[in-house]
């Protein structure tokens, strides 16, 4: 089994405006899904990520940054185990965010390192 | 219902399934789609056809021969239209597609079910469709899909099988024991999706847990299995015997504390143990160490004698090998048990943080509950409230509501 990084990706804009409460109530229940993918020892873990941050770069801290207003923001991420590629994108695929067309997945493999 | 009726409803139950694996296992040429018309057509034909002439001697000979030349007719037609001719291919296929050909089919199928590009509940789904022969309307109940989602996914994976050839072949030997480890999966998840509580007593639930036993006797037999096989194969057999025990007579949901420990079938933990003996092994798997904490739940003659010192350890080194919210839950419980309550706490508090466990029931009642157990009854309350409003289940509100009620007569 190899791991991969399910990276969420939605409208910043949208959900910046709700409060923490509506957001989560707003979303589809993702706890069957979660819960079964345990239940196959596919889910590693995941979280939500809040809309506000900061931009960094060598010149500069903006405290927007550009992705505030992206429309296809990152979100959130899961971890999980998957045989490979096309399995963890079966797996995105489930995700009820996704099948309900409120976000995109993006499925990238974590590079694994070379043994010395 | 008439008796040819019910004699084609009896054979269709049994055989749809292996009888589309197997055309499509014997002809490459023909999709699982075509293979299920064929299948069906050959069901109608008998029904029309006994009707008038009554049950032949061989019923299943009759319908295997129907369906044995529809489906050389279609392909004869393509292969008209293909200008093409494999006589020879042709022989082999109708050689394979014959009734005495079919007892290992069903292991042939799964292990092609277990294919590695399939996200694990298509892997079970496709199974349950073409493995132990369920129903599109049973499989959409199972899993609480609407018959239409269950087509979908049915849909995708065919499209699969048909784009890779997938259940046409023989796994590669060097791929066999990653799709070991699939098919152990797919069996492990069936038995699951069978034993859990909040379906309450549904029969099927039952059938579903038998033929996960089924599959891995089959896998047991045959010389594809390992150690992990025969653990699994306790892991089962340990649920099983304590399965009735779960609901009282009332079909009200019970927890271990509070199950008539005797009603456990001490003959299915007997034959447990044996196999659990006998799966020792270097190589310490998940199914290793669920028996070995099922085991000791069997083993114990009352909810405190149990060696809950020996069940969070057990929980700990399935941590260690699978990291897992849900499973870390349960570390929590048998640690709060075996009187680690500080360290329990701790866990549960962590959990209350994440995104997901937040939202599950079961982490807001073992709260409660042990809130209750020490004393504090309003804190108590307030879990047992949020847990009662996360869950559908009538058993799981009825249990929760339960627990609340008992808080309110020691106010």
């Amino acid at each position: 089994m190899e791991r991969f990084m399910l990276i969420v990706r939605e409208d910043l804009e949208k959900i910046g405006r709700l409060t923490t409460e509506e957001r989560f109530a707003a979303s589809p229940n993702m706890l069957d899904w979660v819960k079964s993918l345990a239940e196959s020892g596919n889910y590693i873990g995941g979280e939500p990520l809040a809309v506000t941050g900061r931009y960094v770069s060598k010149d500069e801290v903006l405290s927007d940054g550009p992705f505030i207003e992206a429309k296809e923001g990152i979100s959130g991420y899961d971890i999980i185990l998957a045989e490979n590629l096309n399995q963890a994108v079966a797996i995105a695929q489930t995700c009820p965010m996704v099948m309900l067309g409120l976000a995109i997945r993006e499925v990238r493999p974590i590079q694994p390192m070379f043994d010395i | 219902m008439d008796t040819v009726q019910q004699e084609v409803d009896h054979l269709y139950k049994q055989h749809f399934g292996k009888m589309v694996a197997s055309l499509l296992y014997s002809w490459r040429d023909i999709d699982p789609e075509t293979a299920e018309d064929i299948v069906q057509d050959s069901f109608s034909s008998a029904l029309t056809d006994w009707r008038l002439k009554g049950i032949p001697a061989n019923p299943m000979g009759w319908i295997y021969k129907v369906c044995r030349n529809t489906a050389l007719n279609k392909i004869k037609k393509n292969k008209r239209l293909e200008a093409l001719s494999e006589k020879t291919d042709q022989g082999w296929a109708e050689d394979r597609f014959s009734e005495s050909a079919f007892e290992d089919q069903p292991l042939r199928i799964l292990f092609a079910c277990a294919h590695p590009d399939l996200s694990p509940k298509a892997q079970v789904v496709i199974t349950l469709k073409y493995v132990v022969n369920l129903k599109v309307e049973a499989i959409a109940r199972i899993f609480g899909m609407t018959i239409d989602g269950v087509d979908k996914l049915l849909l995708r994976a065919r499209q699969k099988i048909k784009e890779e050839k997938i259940i046409l072949e023989e796994p590669h030997p060097q791929a066999l024991k990653q799709r070991l480890s699939i098919v152990h999966k797919i069996i492990y998840l069936t038995f699951n999706e069978g034993y859990k509580s909040s379906a309450g007593k549904e029969i099927i639930r039952e059938e579903l847990c038998e033929e996960a036993l089924l599959l891995n006797k089959a896998l047991l037999d045959s010389h594809l299995s390992n150690k992990e096989t025969k653990a699994l194969h306790a892991l089962m057999l340990f649920n099983c015997a304590r399965f009735k025990s779960r609901f009282a007579a009332s079909g009200e949901l019970l927890d271990l504390e509070n199950q008539d420990r005797s009603l456990w079938n001490s003959d299915l933990i007997f034959l447990a143990h044996d196999f659990l003996t006998r799966s020792q092994s270097r190589v310490i798997s998940k199914y290793h160490l669920e028996a070995a904490i099922a085991c000791l739940h069997c083993a114990a003659t009352s909810f405190e004698d149990t060696d809950w010192k020996t069940i969070a350890q057990l929980y700990a080194r399935l941590l260690h090998l699978h990291p897992n919210p849900f499973v870390e839950l349960n570390y929590a419980i048998a640690l709060f048990y075996a009187e680690d309550k500080v360290a329990a706490f701790k866990i549960l508090h962590e959990l209350q943080h994440h995104a997901i466990l937040n939202q599950y029931y079961l982490l807001n009642m073992t709260l409660g509950k042990f809130h209750y157990l020490e004393g504090d009854n309003i804190t108590a309350r307030q879990f047992l409230c949020k847990a009662y409003h996360q869950t559908d289940a009538i058993q799981e509100k009825d249990f929760i509501q339960h627990m609340i009620d008992k808080l309110e007569d020691h106010a």
